[in-house]
């Protein structure tokens, strides 16, 4: 059967809504059997009804092409099921578990255990060429035992820019820092640890820029070149 | 009661008032605006008519406010950023009255200003703040000391994009009329063109695309109002984007918007129904007070001078590119009121 686009977005806010962000709303619902995330992106308000529409299309073809580049190269991301660029829609394979933020609040142990990993994944992401662009810890999902998963690519962008990915290094370092203060510098080593393991010799220069932009208190600004800077 | 003078010259204004520490705080403000016939802002050319017009512009400033130069505390003055040669008219004719009459000497930077007089308007204490202008256009937002930038421009500011487009299209200069944009007058009737280039890239917005690609839509013969209209439409929606993640990260509950494209009917809606968006509250700021002037130098000068920030008018040097981030704001919770 064939459905139009309309059909679909009006079926598809007939699902439950788990979370409203700035960018989309998500719900939950199956799609051909499969439990199954629906992101719907939210047309700006503020914008001309033509350039909300033209700039969802746009960011939902490229979600979906980030997505498929990083399940190719391997990284645990959630599987695409189906993309409706001109709504705004994806429809992916709903990730069950909980975040490592709430498994941080739960079992410290297991989330610097698992921080190493999620490490590990970033560094892979990194080498695929794709900035994740929000790699908080409420968007790695512990699936199981098993590990994690990598969630959410609303953000992301394929690029290989140093300061771009130091950019995900800081945020994750945040995200730890302001959410679990008392196991922060456990979880950001372990996670500096497997990013290294995956980068190699190239994660240096990210570390280094990532602690760069830490200090400068916000993202932008001019690269700082140092005497010690050049002579490296 | 304090008294501050405060003197503004970074690019078209010479701007003096008069400020008090007491209601009604601001007891004058008198300008001078320098426009082109033609081309763009050239310094060498402002910066004489600056020179030419100063001294009245100060008698003008005193006499409104019904005060003698001998009755003032301390003469603020913008330092920068800005342009050099304007620049250095302001801070001639500041360093000249501090020396002549023993008065203390109070360094402004001009991006901090332009926020500060908007918090001053509206009685918003925290907000994350959208500064638009000719030459800056930047989301800032205070933390730990100072305003922090959260995104900005990558190439040309807002303002640049909408003079330089105006002029290269020939209408303009002038570039405002009555008020208005001569974009925003153009952009009448206008109908959105497909395929413009949209660039927000994460905290940051981007024009020189925009600019290069409306220009050549114009030469293909795409109707002027509709060019005017689309590149209006998509640069007001990219830095109500920046101000929204921003305010969406640093979880401000209040907006701003400030700077000579302040005075934009539209883009004061967009704001508006943003903010609205996302539960905070916006408060737009008087036409007459977005663009430069002396008032808001005078008023920064006022809690600067307070906190004990002077400057010897031999080190009263300029900063071109002194930048908001390298200020420290010590008075943020307690002023104004």
């Amino acid at each position: 059967m064939l459905m139009s686009e309309e059909v679909v977005v009006s079926w598809v806010r007939s699902l439950t809504l788990i979370k409203r962000g700035a960018e989309s709303e998500i719900r939950l619902g199956t799609f051909m059997g499969i439990p199954a995330v629906f992101k719907l992106r939210v047309l700006k308000p503020y914008m001309h009804p033509k350039l909300a529409q033209i700039l969802a299309a746009q960011r939902t073809r490229k979600e979906a092409k980030v997505i498929g580049h990083a399940i190719k190269n391997g990284i645990p991301a959630p599987r695409l099921l189906a993309v409706f660029p001109s709504v705004g829609l994806i429809i992916m394979e709903y990730v069950e578990g909980p975040t490592l933020k709430d498994l941080a609040f739960k079992d410290s142990k297991r989330a610097v255990k698992f921080s190493r990993e999620a490490g590990l994944i970033l560094a892979m992401l990194h080498k695929a060429g794709i900035v994740h662009g929000d790699p908080t810890t409420s968007n790695y999902i512990v699936v199981g035992e098993g590990g994690l998963k990598l969630i959410d690519y609303g953000l992301s962008e394929f690029s290989e820019d140093v300061e771009e990915r130091a950019v995900d290094i800081h945020l994750y370092r945040r995200a730890v820092e302001s959410t679990h203060a008392g196991i922060a510098d456990a979880m950001f080593k372990e996670f500096l640890e497997g990013y290294s393991e995956v980068m190699g010799p190239e994660a240096g220069s990210v570390i280094e820029r990532a602690e760069d932009i830490r200090l400068r208190g916000r993202y932008v600004e001019e690269r700082r070149r140092t005497v010690w800077g050049q002579l490296k | 009661m304090t008294l501050i003078l405060g003197i503004e010259s970074t690019a078209h204004t010479f701007g003096v008032s008069v400020v008090s520490s007491e209601p009604p705080h601001i007891l004058s403000d008198s300008r001078r605006i320098y426009s082109p016939r033609q081309g763009g802002i050239l310094p060498r050319e402002v910066a004489p008519f600056f020179s030419n017009v100063a001294g009245e512009v100060v008698r003008e400033a005193l006499d409104e406010a019904g005060v003698g130069i001998r009755d003032v505390d301390a003469i603020a003055v913008a330092l920068g950023p800005g342009m050099g040669p304007q620049l250095r008219v302001g801070a001639s004719v500041a360093r000249a009255l501090a020396s002549y009459y023993g008065k203390p000497l109070v360094p402004v930077n001009h991006a901090v200003a332009h926020v500060e007089i908007a918090r001053f308007l509206t009685g918003l204490r925290d907000p994350i703040v959208l500064y638009v202008a000719g030459g800056n256009t930047t989301v800032v937002s205070y933390s730990e000391g100072r305003y922090r930038v959260f995104g900005e421009t990558l190439d040309i500011p807002l303002g640049n994009l909408q003079d330089t487009f105006a002029r290269e299209a020939g209408i303009g200069p002038p570039y405002v009329v009555e008020g208005k944009h001569v974009i925003d007058i153009c952009s009448e009737g206008g109908e959105f063109i497909e395929g413009m280039p949209y660039i927000v890239k994460g905290q940051d917005s981007s024009f020189s695309g925009l600019l290069t690609a409306a220009l050549r839509l114009l030469k293909k013969g795409s109707r002027l109002q509709d060019v005017c209209f689309t590149l209006r439409e998509i640069a007001y929606s990219s830095v109500v984007e920046v101000l929204e993640r921003g305010l969406a990260h640093t979880g401000k509950r209040e907006v701003l918007l400030t700077g000579g494209v302040a005075a934009s009917k539209l883009l004061n809606e967009k704001i508006e129904v943003m903010a609205k968006l996302h539960g905070a509250l916006f408060k737009p700021i008087p036409g007459k007070y977005s663009g430069d002037n002396g008032v808001m130098i005078a008023l920064t000068g006022l809690p600067a001078y307070l906190w004990g920030y002077t400057v010897e008018p031999s080190k009263a040097l300029i900063r071109q590119r002194w930048r908001i981030d390298q200020v420290d704001i010590p008075w943020y919770y307690e002023f104004p009121r």
